[in-house]
């Protein structure tokens, strides 16, 4: 029997117990609840994600006065939609074109827009991205799939506290026939957050 | 290079934000605290994340975002080190 350590769970790792012994405190002190946890959890799961920026794209994409709207002022913008809430304050959105390609990055941190992506993915909050699309967008967006020709103008955004960013990709070519909702489903939190085209 | 060749579609409303139960439970945590006790301003935990990165780049995100969460709390008298530590001998 050489696996038989699946049953054997290893020792809760030191940051584990960490987290777990601040929840008992946090309880205990009646800070928080643990079905309050889990709800806020399940939101993020469920609820607020790339979906939602996902219609906000495909509704700039069909209605060129909502699109005006975006991008003048991004915050009221997705408002409309019923999108907001915590880290959605202060959104700007910006517009790929033929000549400019836009891509987000939060240098400091993870600074990124929750109400329409959902919480991060783990490589935008990784060192190699945050320093290196600063430093060489074109490398980094081709190794991700993402090529771009020469050129293609790459505007690289940094988040911030007083900032977030939403990339409004372009519309793909041969779609004049589908519905917003169809169109929604075609827009993926990567051209949302600029690491790809659709 | 690691996780930049790890792309991933969204499925259902994105992909799992998590790669262990504990990382939820921290950001739970934060995300509950900030809401009921700090009026929805995340500005003093970030400031506190900012730090706790640059402290230490190669420590894991939500290692770092626990200590900015401890940080927090302690300074704002929500919970002594004592009391952590006392949950968590070494």
């Amino acid at each position: 029997m050489t696996t038989d350590h699946h049953h054997h769970p290893p020792e809760p790792a030191p940051i584990e117990r960490r987290v777990a012994a601040l929840e008992q405190l946090l309880t205990e002190r009646g800070l928080v609840t643990p079905d309050l946890v889990d709800e806020v959890n399940r939101a993020y799961e469920e609820d607020i994600g790339p979906r939602n920026g996902a219609q906000v794209v495909a509704r700039a994409w069909v209605d060129p006065e909502y699109k005006r709207r975006l991008l003048l002022d991004g915050t009221a913008a997705i408002a409309e939609l019923g999108f907001g809430g915590a880290e959605g304050d202060h959104m700007q959105v910006v517009e790929n074109t033929d000549a400019v390609h836009n891509v987000v990055v939060c240098t400091l941190c993870s600074c990124y827009p929750w109400p329409v992506l959902g919480l991060p993915p783990a490589w935008y909050k990784d060192p190699p991205y945050r320093a290196r699309v600063v430093r060489e967008p074109r490398v980094v967006l081709a190794e991700m799939g993402c090529r771009l020709d020469d050129d293609v103008e790459i505007a690289v955004w940094d988040s911030s506290a007083e900032q977030r960013y939403l990339v409004l990709p372009q519309r793909p070519a041969g779609t004049d026939d589908l519905t917003e909702e169809q169109l929604a489903e075609l827009v993926t939190r990567d051209a949302m957050i600029g690491v790809a085209r659709l | 290079m690691s996780g930049l060749d790890r792309i991933e579609v969204p499925r259902r409303n994105g992909e799992l934000a998590f790669d262990e139960p504990w990382q939820a439970r921290a950001f739970g945590l934060a995300a509950v605290l900030i809401r009921t006790r700090f009026d929805e301003d995340w500005e003093p935990f970030r400031t506190r994340l900012i730090a706790a990165i640059a402290a230490d780049e190669a420590r894991p995100y939500w290692e770092s975002w626990t200590e900015a969460l401890e940080d927090l709390l302690i300074s704002t008298d929500l919970v002594s080190s004592d009391d952590l530590d006392a949950l968590t001998p070494p």
